[in-house]
């Protein structure tokens, strides 16, 4: 067969996203964060059942996200080579092995469920209990690039924005913007406004 | 190779509507034609396209490890002094490419010659990866194409499979996706690639290139201040060369989609290289720079490209110092080439042209573009095909 074999016809449907568009409470409380202070305060979700609770979304949508942010510790949960290693920093029986490669990773505590604005895209951060026993950490939640999400009581935690969103970094400081794509606004201006479909060929 | 007649599915419309195809009809006229398709052979599929694309590929890059190499290549394919350092370290560094589509003239039967690489920015990838297969799928489940007919189109699979590749050899960064603002064809295509990556399990994310920001350390940054590590960008090199944030290239550390080694095989003096190492190929055309131009046999016909051209635009085709066509368009500035003139065959009085793709250095699949000129344009239509 010279075509794929599997495409996710689902997966490929548009219209059903539109559901992503609504305003949604996700796993943020509250942004109590003063101007310019780049933390919010968060909720940690356990399970499909807590997400109900805690959330604007429903059953089902909460299911979906659950198994997204598996599948997202499967990736980014820090990897150990044995089974002892791992349960050093994440405890007994709190470790599992990645049938794929083999590693053994902590077990999801939980996860932080944002949206980012304007973009119906929602991303999904799984975090861990640390229970390293002579660490100052020890029972403290993390994800999985070890950033520790400061205690706020009952549940709730001040995490910096950057944790709720994505991993990419942050700039310090943009100092401009534009400096890409003039040459397509002269080129699309040529010979009086004609249309452009695109920069594509 | 054969065109045949087929009725259109009687849903297509609000079926695009579902799976947000947005363009297949462009300022009233029809861009997705379904009512036709052209039939292959296995074997003119094997033989005559796939081996083929993915030898050329492999020449292409022989090419561009020539022009790498000289500073004197380099001038004439007009990529300018500051951006050198930057193309030739991403071809050093092996920088990793997605994907390109390859044009031939094609009519069945003799061999395919190549007319131009799109290396950096091809479009018209999600109705091929992903429309005509769904096309392809309903004609056989209503029982109007028999259960036998394939199709040559593993672009969707292999893309993903890429993603997937890409960021074990691109780790830890998020992948942003950009193209300008106000193309709904652009904005389509970035969306299909995007989604393609997020089957991947790929972290990424968008910008419109106009809202690229640069940082106090000389590094890009995205609407939201998050800085930009790697970038898939439906914006040509060599506009980006050219803008102010060009020279900011080196200094940003970002790997790029497209990566910028590609900008020498998506410009046409490309044509003339490939003559030059590998003459007489039986897929290629002669193709010569104005210097040597003279070589070309007039009464064949000749066609000149510029050296920085998209979507057919500034090329005009002449017999014996008689012009047969022209197109208009915002570039030549740079200069032309000139290619043998091969012309498209024609079914159905309209010329076609096939389009192949290439998933990194793996043929992929086939793309027909149908248009009433000679030179095929962003006007033309886009027809599904069979292999039976």
């Amino acid at each position: 067969m010279k075509r794929s074999s599997n495409i996710n016809i689902f997966r490929m449907k548009k219209s059903r996203s539109t559901f992503l568009l609504r305003p949604l409470y996700l796993g943020v409380v509250a942004s109590l964060a003063a101007c310019g202070s780049n933390t919010q305060e968060a909720k940690v979700i356990k399970n499909p059942e807590q997400c109900v609770e805690e959330t604007t979304l429903t059953i089902q949508e909460c299911e979906v996200a659950y198994k997204k942010a598996l599948e997202e510790s499967e990736r980014v949960a820090p990897k150990y080579s044995n089974q002892r290693e791992c349960e050093a920093e994440f405890g007994y029986r709190n470790c599992g092995q990645q049938t794929s490669s083999g590693f053994f990773m902590p077990l999801m505590t939980g996860f932080l469920l944002s949206e980012l604005l304007n973009s119906g895209r929602r991303h999904y951060n799984p975090v861990y209990t640390y229970r390293g026993s002579r660490s100052n950490y020890r029972d403290r939640i993390m994800t999985s690039n070890g950033s520790i999400l400061s205690r706020n009581g009952r549940g709730t935690f001040h995490v910096s924005k950057d944790t709720l969103t994505k991993k990419a970094p942050t700039v310090k400081k943009t100092i401009s913007r534009g400096g890409f794509g003039s040459k397509a606004s002269a080129k699309s201006s040529w010979g009086g406004g004609g249309s452009s479909r695109g920069w594509g060929g | 190779m054969i065109r045949m007649p087929i009725n259109e599915r009687p849903n297509w419309q609000e079926q695009a509507d579902e799976f947000g195809f947005k363009f297949h009809t462009l300022y009233g006229e029809k861009y997705w034609n379904e009512s036709a398709y052209y039939q292959f052979s296995l074997e003119q599929i094997e033989k005559d396209i796939e081996d083929p694309t993915e030898e050329i590929h492999q020449m292409c890059l022989e090419v561009v490890e020539h022009v790498t190499q000289s500073e004197e290549l380099l001038e004439q394919f007009c990529i300018p002094e500051h951006a050198w350092d930057v193309v030739r370290n991403s071809f050093k560094n092996g920088d990793p490419s997605l994907y390109s589509r390859l044009d031939f003239s094609y009519n069945g039967k003799g061999p395919a010659k190549l007319l131009e690489n799109n290396a950096d920015t091809p479009t018209s990838i999600y109705e091929t990866g992903f429309w005509q297969w769904l096309w392809l799928e309903d004609n056989v489940n209503s029982g109007a194409l028999p259960r036998t007919a394939d199709q040559f189109n593993s672009l969707q699979e292999k893309l993903v499979n890429r993603f997937h590749d890409l960021q074990f050899l691109t780790p830890d960064r998020t992948l942003h996706f950009s193209c300008c603002k106000d193309t709904e064809e652009d904005r389509g295509t970035v969306q299909y690639l995007q989604d393609c990556a997020d089957f991947a399990k790929l972290d990424t994310d968008f910008v419109f290139v106009e809202d690229i920001g640069l940082s106090d350390k000389n590094t890009f940054s995205d609407v939201n201040d998050h800085e930009i590590t790697w970038l898939f960008k439906l914006y040509p090199w060599e506009f980006m060369f050219d803008e102010e944030y060009g020279q900011h290239l080196n200094s940003s550390k970002v790997r790029f989609l497209e990566p910028p080694w590609k900008s020498i095989i998506s410009n046409k003096a490309l044509l003339p290289m490939l003559w030059q190492l590998f003459e007489n190929h039986p897929n290629l055309l002669p193709a010569y720079f104005q210097k040597d131009m003279s070589k070309l046999v007039s009464d064949k016909g000749i066609v000149k490209k510029p050296i920085f051209s998209r979507e057919g635009a500034n090329i005009s085709i002449s017999k014996n110092a008689t012009e047969l066509a022209a197109s208009h368009g915002p570039y030549g500035e740079e200069g032309y080439v000139y290619q043998q003139l091969h012309t498209l065959p024609k079914f159905n009085n309209s010329y076609t042209l096939i389009g192949s793709w290439l998933v990194n250095d793996e043929a992929a699949g086939l793309s027909i573009r149908e248009d009433n000129s000679l030179i095929t344009q962003d006007s033309s239509q886009f027809l599904p095909h069979i292999i039976l």
